[in-house]
């Protein structure tokens, strides 16, 4: 191997290595800690709430005909809705609920074990007419589902509910008894809990993600809202005809629809500008540091045209040029490599300090430091081929 | 002379139109990625009120739980309620005329009956605020003005609305003194507010700050007879009993959401000096000590005044993704600016047989210079405005990803530091370079 006579050549264009050395070193520190933060956007992404959240929409009405201020309208209103989109084709279950997955948080309230030692647990709180769980696409692991009957329109402020919790919640609240049978105290009154459900998870503001409990009742007050789940591509025929379907039942309110994938995106839009960012920039990073390898070895080649055909003209073949050329690189590329790994690090400690990024880890470096290799052996092979088309003859011809 | 030189360059610059389109392809790529990701970051983190945000000041009180402090998020914060109660924010106004300006407001809705004519009745956001609210926070108006401070005492069934709302009832023609229907009640128009989307709500940064300004806008005196509620966020940890028995009526019901410790009103006062500050503090704290005596405010004594920027930063307005971000792209600038020296030194050492043939016929190491970092600034030039144009597009890409209703463009400041940042990458870049190649020795050169 040529290393003796390469290591020679270098020392002659010390800064055009060094800037190149200088280049794959920050370049292998920015890939690094771009892997690792599309990585963290990625994980954060990759957690399902547990619903069929691509096939669910949700519907909001805003009533402004006088009528609604009375409860039996509304209610009647309710009826109405439920029986009409449970009707419409491609529609697998509806319900009248104020539960609104992937919005960045909800209602919530405190609650406490009836005869417990009184201690307060806060969780998530919503409303709902029985087809909740099914809507969902989230199963019964327990007790039973609420029911029609469990509902109660004219109830007071202290009256006893009925309710079915989250299993993370039993978990919390009951350490490991069943909830079925049992009771809550919330800030009113007395919760019957008659049956537990699974999975459920909700980013909400709190640490709460996973606590929920579903009150049987209707959502009328301000607007009747509604969730509803289609069958598996129906999502588009359902948006479009679901409206003027409401507005049958009742044409003395507006009506929008948004469907949940939407409202995920939105959730997820931050995490999808730093996903596709930092991807582009790797891309590009990658594109900019290959050309410039392109380029500072095609000038080499071309300076040492002279040199090329002597070798070749005292016997060297053409794939000794050639590794001549990708040896040369292969050092020059390691070096930049070496000096990399302690920017990488360097650059990480900032941002996990600075801006609490995620830690390094080492199948991200490797995997780097492995493409950028193959980098510059790709961007290298281009001019090293032209370098072996220099022909023996440029030897013979002037000094 | 410097038309000459630049005439020198492009010619250079033609000779090999790969290379060339090689380093002005990388100076774009760097500028591209680091103006937008820049931008994006000063999108969030600038001030919104320069020369003011920090004479503005939040007011925060600890009404919790005696037993539990306030929950704090996932990402940390404060063990303090954000936002106050309808009871104590009128009273912290009522009670002092220390500052220059104090701004009650929550969110709510409203139904709107238009002229049937003209469009369908419609349920609108409105912000339920006090006559402060525009004066404090710079609101534009295009015809008339917010309501006089006796409107915060007296209910008035008065409006202030936007453009669109605007457009929207009266066909964009100036609407002071007309009349609309909101819910059951008869407003007139007294102000139309000017196109006006800030990129951030800088009024109200809990939820979604990235969110277009209310519609509409009615003063605060109108909550108790309209029983106007929130649609913001609501915290609250005791809730004044509701009557056994019957159902609660909505007007029960609205008595107890207002006079319970639930948190729903967002209080803003403007100061005017750091003393004043302290003053502010000192009555605040008197008033919460006085509520203690009747059995509130059972946690320990804390109240904080936020100044708006501290604000924006302790909720997070500012993701530390998005700094990193910035801080990435300027590093791939970076980059960029490597690879152009070690192009642009191979470049033109290749071209010392040619310059040494000028030094010789007479050209000083200054002529050789200045053709050669202008062809260096040149690249930059060119590279900077391709940037920019590409940054132009990917902003209004990423725009759409945060929020539909705004679209983030350069400002001049941001158009400003581009133009800087590739006339001194191109310098820097090309420095290098041409040092080397003025201080080329013609003799070896041309000894043949």
């Amino acid at each position: 191997m040529e290393f003796g006579p390469i290591i020679r050549a270098l020392r002659r264009n010390q800064i055009r290595f060094v800037l190149i050395v200088l280049q794959i070193a920050i370049t292998l520190a920015v890939v690094t800690n771009a892997i690792t933060m599309i990585h963290t956007e990625g994980k954060k992404m990759d957690r399902k709430s547990g619903f069929d959240d691509d096939n669910l929409l949700w519907v909001r009405t805003r009533p402004f005909s006088p009528a609604f201020k009375e409860q039996a309208y509304r209610l009647n209103v309710v009826g109405g809705d439920l029986r009409a989109i449970a009707g419409m084709p491609g529609v697998v279950s509806v319900a009248n609920t104020n539960f609104l997955p992937w919005q960045g948080g909800g209602s919530s309230g405190e609650v406490a074990v009836s005869g417990g030692d009184g201690s307060k647990f806060r969780t998530q709180e919503y409303t709902t007419t029985p087809a909740i769980l099914s809507t969902l696409g989230i199963k019964l692991v327990a007790g039973r589902e609420l029911r029609e009957s469990d509902i109660n329109d004219n109830a007071g402020a202290t009256d006893p509910s009925t309710v079915v919790i989250s299993r993370s919640l039993e978990k919390l609240l009951f350490k490991g008894e069943s909830a079925v049978g049992r009771q809550l105290l919330d800030g009113g009154g007395i919760d019957n809990v008659v049956g537990v459900f699974d999975p459920f998870y909700n980013p909400y503001g709190w640490p709460i993600h996973e606590y929920c409990v579903f009150y049987a009742g209707h959502v009328s007050r301000r607007g009747a809202l509604y969730l509803v789940r289609t069958q598996p591509g129906a999502m588009k025929n359902v948006v479009s005809l679901i409206d003027k379907r409401m507005l049958q039942v009742n044409d003395g309110r507006s009506v929008d629809l948004q469907t949940i994938s939407d409202i995920r995106d939105r959730y997820f839009a931050g995490s999808r500008i730093v996903r596709g960012g930092m991807t582009a920039v790797i891309i590009l990073i990658i594109l900019v540091t290959g050309l410039g390898i392109v380029g500072v070895t095609s000038f080499s080649v071309t300076e040492r045209r002279k040199q090329i055909g002597t070798r070749r003209a005292l016997g060297a073949t053409k794939s000794a040029v050639v590794r001549y050329f990708l040896l040369e690189n292969w050092i020059v590329t390691s070096a930049g490599l070496i000096l990399g790994l302690a920017a990488a690090y360097a650059l990480n400690v900032l941002l996990v300090t600075k801006t609490s990024g995620a830690k390094l880890e080492w199948p991200f470096l490797a995997g780097a430091v492995a493409l950028l290799w193959a980098q510059g052996i790709a961007a290298t092979l281009v001019p090293a081929l032209r370098a072996t088309r220099v022909s023996p003859v440029v030897a013979t011809r002037g000094v | 002379m410097l038309a000459y030189n630049i005439r020198i360059a492009v010619k250079s610059l033609r000779r090999n139109p790969v290379l060339t389109a090689i380093i002005i392809g990388g100076i774009a790529l760097g500028i591209c990625a680091s103006t937008t990701f820049t931008t994006v970051r000063h999108m969030f983190a600038r001030d919104p009120l320069p020369g003011k945000s920090d004479r503005l000041f939040y007011v925060r009180m600890d009404n919790w739980d005696p037993h539990a402090p306030y929950p704090t998020g996932d990402g940390g914060g404060k063990p303090i309620p954000p936002q106050l109660s309808f009871r104590d924010a009128t009273a912290l106004m009522r009670g002092s005329n220390l500052p220059l300006h104090q701004s009650m407001a929550f969110q709510s809705a409203l139904t709107v009956y238009p002229d049937p004519k003209m469009a369908r009745p419609y349920s609108e956001t409105v912000r339920v605020c006090t006559s402060d609210f525009f004066p404090m926070f710079d609101v534009p108006f295009q015809w008339g003005g917010g309501w006089g401070r006796h409107a915060d005492t007296t209910p008035e069934q008065v409006i202030v609305i936007d453009d669109a709302t605007n457009q929207k009832l009266f066909g964009g023609a100036n609407s002071v003194g007309k009349r609309v229907r909101l819910d059951d009640r008869e407003f007139t128009v007294i102000g139309v507010l000017k196109p006006w989307r800030p990129f951030i709500r800088y009024f109200d940064v809990f939820g979604n700050f990235v969110a277009p300004p209310d519609a509409m806008y009615v003063p605060m005196s109108l909550t108790r007879p309209m029983l106007l509620r929130t649609t913001g966020n609501s915290d609250g940890w005791k809730t004044i009993p509701l009557p056994p028995g019957a159902p609660p009526t909505p007007q029960q019901l609205f008595d107890a959401f207002i006079e319970s410790d639930i948190d729903f009103v967002q209080f803003w006062v403007e100061l005017r000096s750091p003393r004043d500050r302290e003053a502010y503090q000192r009555f605040v704290d008197g008033y919460v000590m006085e509520e203690k005596k009747h059995g509130r405010f059972e946690r320990p004594l804390h109240n904080e005044l936020t100044p708006m920027m501290d604000l924006m930063r302790e909720f997070g307005v500012v993701r530390p993704e998005i700094t990193a971000m910035a801080a990435i792209s300027v590093l791939f600038l970076g980059i960029c600016a490597l690879n152009l020296t070690g192009l642009l030194l191979s470049k033109f050492l290749a071209r010392a047989p040619e310059v040494s043939v000028r030094r010789a016929l007479g050209a000083t190491r200054g002529h050789v210079f200045l053709q050669h970092i202008v062809e260096c600034e040149l690249v930059g030039l060119a590279g900077g405005t391709i940037g920019m144009l590409l940054a132009v597009g990917a902003m209004r890409f990423i725009g759409k990803l945060i929020t539909t209703t705004s679209v983030i463009g350069l400002d001049a400041e941001m158009i400003f530091a581009a133009v800087f940042l590739s006339l001194g990458a191109g310098f820097l870049a090309g420095l290098y370079p041409t040092w080397r190649i003025c201080s080329v020795q013609p003799a070896v050169q041309l000894k043949i």
